[in-house]
């Protein structure tokens, strides 16, 4: 991929232009077919995906079920990345992301981006803090909805889901 | 005397010795009394703290003043990392237990050594990150399985939009 192609992509704009010329030389341009699936769930993360064209659809396999449909995310709407907690962390993937229609996409691959974080590339670890910022407004958002959830069944009164509000409660990570 | 106190946490584990005494000489100590609050929820999270005595309590208020006990943390530990990369208040209240001896290092402090390009706060950052990511992936499992027990149970139709948004919260 071009370094010019790489400086117009949005989700880079908190690396300088040298800084997104040298993950020119490592980021994947990519186009999925319809129905071509980007990330698969209980596979090894790839790594991190900026949509930058076209819908992608989330989905949760719930066993005994037919698949959940989490989100349809495009990058109009404002969610343009997949894959950033991959990037990250050595869990597997916990839901498929599928290109709904032709989807156009820049790829960090995670081994590269691995490497280049052994290497002390700065540029990496840049990229690294960027998302753990991403991360850490999201696991603030959830951890408001789980508490949300618990206040919301306490006012129900329900003694049959106690047990459910105490699963939640003792299940939840600091 | 060179301190260590930073060498065996998991947070600065990637760090050279040298990049540790970097760090190292940028904290200051700090001691709470039993009961004193080092964070309070929904208050500033400005500094990051390295026990090396003593045990910790974190709570988070779930209901009005009923405190829920989220975790017993005991020295040799790190807290309020995850201040280090957000903006928003304290989560939740951290109040020592017994008396506590720590390492103070401000946010502020660290996030010059992240803009001037410092290594050893790189690398920090970088292990925040990977923990925020395990994290997430444990809180996922977590939900996905107190869903699927949710759906089984009756009533559930009032709670639907509840489970829609976190299901909308996930990262994947």
């Amino acid at each position: 991929m071009e370094g010019k192609e790489t400086r117009d992509v949005g989700f880079f704009k908190f690396l300088s232009e040298e800084e997104r010329a040298e993950f020119a030389r490592v980021v994947e341009h990519t186009i999925f077919e319809p129905g071509e699936i980007l990330i698969e769930e209980g596979g090894e993360p790839a790594g991190l995906l900026v949509l930058m064209s076209g819908q992608v659809e989330v989905n949760k396999r719930v066993p005994g079920r037919s698949d959940r449909l989490l989100a349809v995310l495009e990058p109009a709407n404002g969610r343009a990345i997949v894959g950033e907690r991959g990037l990250l962390s050595d869990s597997e993937a916990s839901a498929t992301v599928r290109a709904k229609g032709t989807v156009e996409a820049v790829k960090v691959p995670r081994e590269r981006f691995r490497a280049m974080i052994r290497g002390g590339h700065p540029v990496a670890y840049k990229l690294a803090y960027h998302i753990a910022r991403i991360l850490a407004e999201r696991v603030a958002r959830l951890d408001e909805e789980v508490v949300e959830i618990a206040r919301e069944i306490e006012r129900r009164g329900e003694t049959d889901l106690d047990a459910f509000r105490d699963k939640l409660l003792t299940e939840w990570t600091i | 005397m060179q301190e260590t106190y930073l060498e065996g946490l998991p947070l600065f584990k990637d760090l050279t010795s040298e990049e540790r005494a970097e760090l190292e000489a940028l904290f200051e100590p700090v001691s709470f009394e039993t009961g004193e609050a080092i964070f309070e929820e929904g208050g500033p999270e400005e500094h990051l703290y390295v026990l090396t005595s003593g045990t910790v309590e974190v709570y988070k208020e779930v209901f009005p003043d009923r405190w829920y006990r989220l975790a017993i943390v005991e020295a040799p530990a790190v807290v309020g990392e995850i201040g280090l990369v957000s903006e928003p208040p304290a989560v939740a209240t951290v109040t020592a237990k017994e008396p506590v001896e720590a390492r103070c290092l401000p946010d502020k402090i660290f996030l010059e050594k992240l803009d001037a390009g410092s290594e050893a706060a790189y690398k920090v950052a970088y292990e925040i990150g990977r923990t925020l990511a395990e994290r997430m992936a444990h809180t996922n499992e977590c939900i996905a399985k107190v869903v699927a027990q949710f759906e089984e149970s009756e009533p559930k139709r009032d709670f639907d939009v509840f489970r829609d948004k976190l299901m909308q919260e996930w990262s994947f």
